[in-house]
């Protein structure tokens, strides 16, 4: 029984870490969307690369963010949540 | 070696300084809860440094991108994304499986460029509004051309410079003419 119950928790560790990446798609997306954009932005005014770039930095570092929440996340689940769980039930057991 | 654009090292360095700054902020909570020891040096060391690396490596590849076209920069865009998940995963594994460095000290220094970019409008401010004190100061005499201004005289060049069609059409016909002789 208690193996069962140790393998729910690892299972359903790994399979919130599985969703959570789902999030790590949106960044790529998001990034590549707005450096085409920069891209345009460029070919159109030359002379605004600089506060072009910038921007498109910013904006990148704060897209790609929400991936690293997921990863953080992801590896939290999958490292250290399941030795917590696995000691707090076996104290409820005693 | 390819020159690096300087808007890269600058951003970088506000980045590096804004991490710095709150690293020893999180040094110093983690003193007053009493749970310093060097592993929570050493792990937001590591995580410092690569959170600072990735903005770097991000500007070096976006900027790489932008002299692409678009669809080739936005594949270069997505892969070097992609690359630098893997580089702060591998690290973060690392971070989180020895025990020489302290799980959340290697987790927290992460989000660090994300605090620094969200409070950059607030240390901004001054320098926006004295670019509002010069635009008052523009004389309206000499200030831009309204659009419609600038279209009819775009029109005026563009008529003057177009060519006599009825002139084009006599020197097509005395070509052929002359061939045909």
């Amino acid at each position: 029984m208690l193996e069962i119950a140790i393998g729910i928790i690892l299972g359903c560790c790994a399979l919130g870490a599985g969703v959570a990446m789902i999030a790590g798609i949106g960044p790529g997306i998001g990034e590549g969307n707005a450096v085409a954009k920069a891209c345009e932005a460029i070919g159109r005014q030359p002379e605004c690369k600089g506060s072009v770039t910038t921007t498109m930095l910013m904006g990148c570092a704060v897209a790609e963010t929400t991936g690293l929440y997921a990863l953080i996340i992801a590896i939290l689940l999958i490292f250290v949540a399941p030795n917590l769980l696995v000691n707090l039930l076996m104290s409820v057991i005693g | 070696m390819r020159k690096i654009d300087k808007v890269i090292w600058k951003e970088t360095g506000y980045i590096a300084l804004w991490v710095l700054i709150l690293s020893l902020l999180m040094e110093a909570v983690f003193l007053l809860i009493k749970k310093w020891d060097y592993t929570v040096l050493t792990g937001n060391l590591l995580s410092a440094f690569v959170g600072i690396l990735n903005f770097f490596l991000m500007g070096v590849f976006l900027t790489k991108a932008l002299e692409k076209d678009e669809k080739t920069a936005k594949q270069a865009t997505k892969l070097s994304q992609v690359f630098r998940m893997f580089l702060i995963f591998v690290v973060t594994v690392v971070g989180v499986l020895l025990d020489c460095f302290n799980t959340w000290a290697v987790v927290i220094p992460l989000i660090f460029p994300r605090i620094g970019i969200a409070l950059r409008p607030l240390f901004n401010k001054k320098k926006k509004g004295a670019t509002e004190g010069v635009a008052t100061e523009i004389d309206s005499e000499k200030a831009p051309e309204t659009f419609e201004e600038r279209e009819d005289k775009r029109d005026d060049v563009f008529d003057d410079k177009q060519p006599d069609i009825a002139s084009i059409e006599m020197t097509e016909e005395k070509s052929e003419v002359d061939t045909e002789d």
